[in-house]
């Protein structure tokens, strides 16, 4: 569904993405961890192309996403994509931000979009603040919100960055339960996080990340237990232990 | 000092205040509605990625904000007539004032764009949306309420800016003050009602500033 071909990134002369070659099969929930700055937001965040790459190729659904003549709109509505930030906008309501992608993108009409709308505010618990504004939400409420947002377009996959970094400990949880949910249903799943828990439970794979390269890549069982590479032991014994 | 102040002169030539307060009034308007739309176009041209309307938009911005706007109204009401456009003098006032205005509107504008969170963009872009409805729907909103403010400024600027064209004859505020001394050697009475029509205006445009702001501007519920 997703495959990294010899793909390469710079920003300006920092080596960002070193030879990715990286599949990711439909249905696959693959969790993405690493130190900061290893280059595992940019991986993720060239998936829809938010970011270009320089050489290499990454094909989505049988489409080369960083091709000229590759139809963005109708290849990034398949790909929700959730920040760490949230980036709601802030001058809409709950439902006005949920329902923008489908009625602008999609052209869906307004009734039937806020109904749709709806829909995925329910799943993810937010119907009853579907009237107010994201200043008035708490940083989990406005995760889920913008999970919603993602989802209303009935994306393939959704891509993760980082979601709960933003939060407080204790809204980390209700955002997690979203995204266990959403694996249940069957969804195509990058997350980049360090929520270990998150990627035991869950996760069919996961991918460690070291200054742009694939360092190591195993189940989570495998990983976390009996890492394979030092830099991989050491990050693990870091996050367990902080 | 006020007892030295002679009234009654300047009731005698409240007429020619009205006739001159009505021509700077409409001086204002025209100049600001006009230069408002030259600020929409420069910035729009500014923030392009095509060079060729970017670097004239770029060039006109910063000659105008690199020099005076008493020389920039000399420049077109001398130099107009030279290339054979003969228009009136206050045309000319209006076309220098809206040129010089429209400049600096295109900065606040371009500031404004700016202002607004580079993750906002991304969040449109990730949705599908394209540039035009990103602009539209999510950053102009956004960047109008901080807009705002620093354009009603620019206006009252401006308002203020439209004295100078009494240096080129134009019948308005500025220009009655002069003539009623010339006639009557009476400048302090003369300049100071012309100062106080000067504060009407500024406050009919403080006051619509504070009401597009209640108006316009979204607000974030706390």
């Amino acid at each position: 569904m997703i495959e990294f071909k010899n793909v390469n990134k710079w920003f300006d002369k920092l080596h960002v993405l070193n030879d990715i070659n990286l599949k990711i099969p439909k249905g696959e929930v693959l969790v993405i961890c690493g130190p900061s700055g290893s280059g595992k937001s940019t991986l993720i965040r060239c998936i829809n192309r938010l970011e270009k790459i320089q050489q290499g190729q990454i094909i989505v659904n049988d489409t080369p996403v960083h091709d000229k003549s590759t139809n963005l709109t109708k290849l990034r509505a398949e790909i929700g994509f959730v920040f760490q930030q949230f980036h709601l906008y802030p001058h809409m309501t709950v439902l006005q931000n949920v329902m923008l992608a489908p009625v602008n993108v999609k052209k869906i009409a307004k009734t039937k979009a806020e109904k749709i709308a709806l829909e995925k505010l329910e799943q993810v618990g937010l119907t009853e603040k579907s009237g107010a504004y994201p200043a008035q939400l708490s940083g989990g409420q406005q995760q889920r919100v913008a999970i919603a947002r993602g989802l209303v377009m009935s994306p393939e996959i959704m891509l993760f960055d980082e979601p709960t970094s933003a939060l407080d400990p204790e809204m980390i949880g209700e955002v997690l339960d979203v995204m266990v949910n959403l694996v249940s249903e069957g969804m195509t799943m990058c997350v980049v996080t360090h929520e270990m828990g998150f990627a035991k439970k869950v996760a069919d794979r996961v991918l460690f990340m070291d200054e742009g390269k694939i360092v190591e890549t195993g189940t989570p069982g495998e990983f976390f237990d009996n890492p394979q590479t030092d830099r991989a032991s050491e990050f693990i014994s870091k996050i367990l232990t902080h | 000092m006020l007892v030295d102040f002679n009234f009654r002169v300047i009731l005698e030539y409240l007429p020619l205040f009205l006739t001159g307060l009505r021509s700077t009034f409409f001086i204002a308007i025209v100049s600001i509605a006009l230069a408002l739309i030259t600020g929409i176009i420069a910035c729009s041209c500014r923030i392009s990625g095509i060079k060729f309307i970017k670097y004239p938009a770029i060039a006109y911005i910063e000659i105008v904000r690199s020099t005076p706007l008493l020389v920039q109204i000399y420049f077109l009401y001398f130099g107009l007539p030279t290339l054979g456009l003969k228009i009136p003098e206050i045309q000319t006032g209006i076309l220098a004032l809206m040129l010089n205005s429209g400049a600096y509107m295109a900065e606040i504008i371009r500031a404004g764009i700016n202002s607004v969170d580079e993750g906002q963009i991304e969040a449109g872009i990730s949705s599908g949306l394209n540039y035009v409805q990103r602009m539209r729907l999510i950053i102009l909103p956004q960047a109008l309420g901080v807009t705002i403010p620093p354009l009603l400024g620019q206006n009252i600027v401006l308002v203020k800016d439209s004295a100078l064209l009494s240096l080129i004859s134009v019948m308005e505020l500025t220009r009655c003050g002069q003539t009623m001394t010339s006639e009557r050697f009476m400048p302090t009475e003369a300049f100071l009602t012309v100062a106080f029509f000067y504060m009407c205006i500024y406050f009919c445009l403080k006051a619509l500033a504070d009401w597009s702001q209640r108006k316009l501007i979204f607000r974030e519920a706390y």
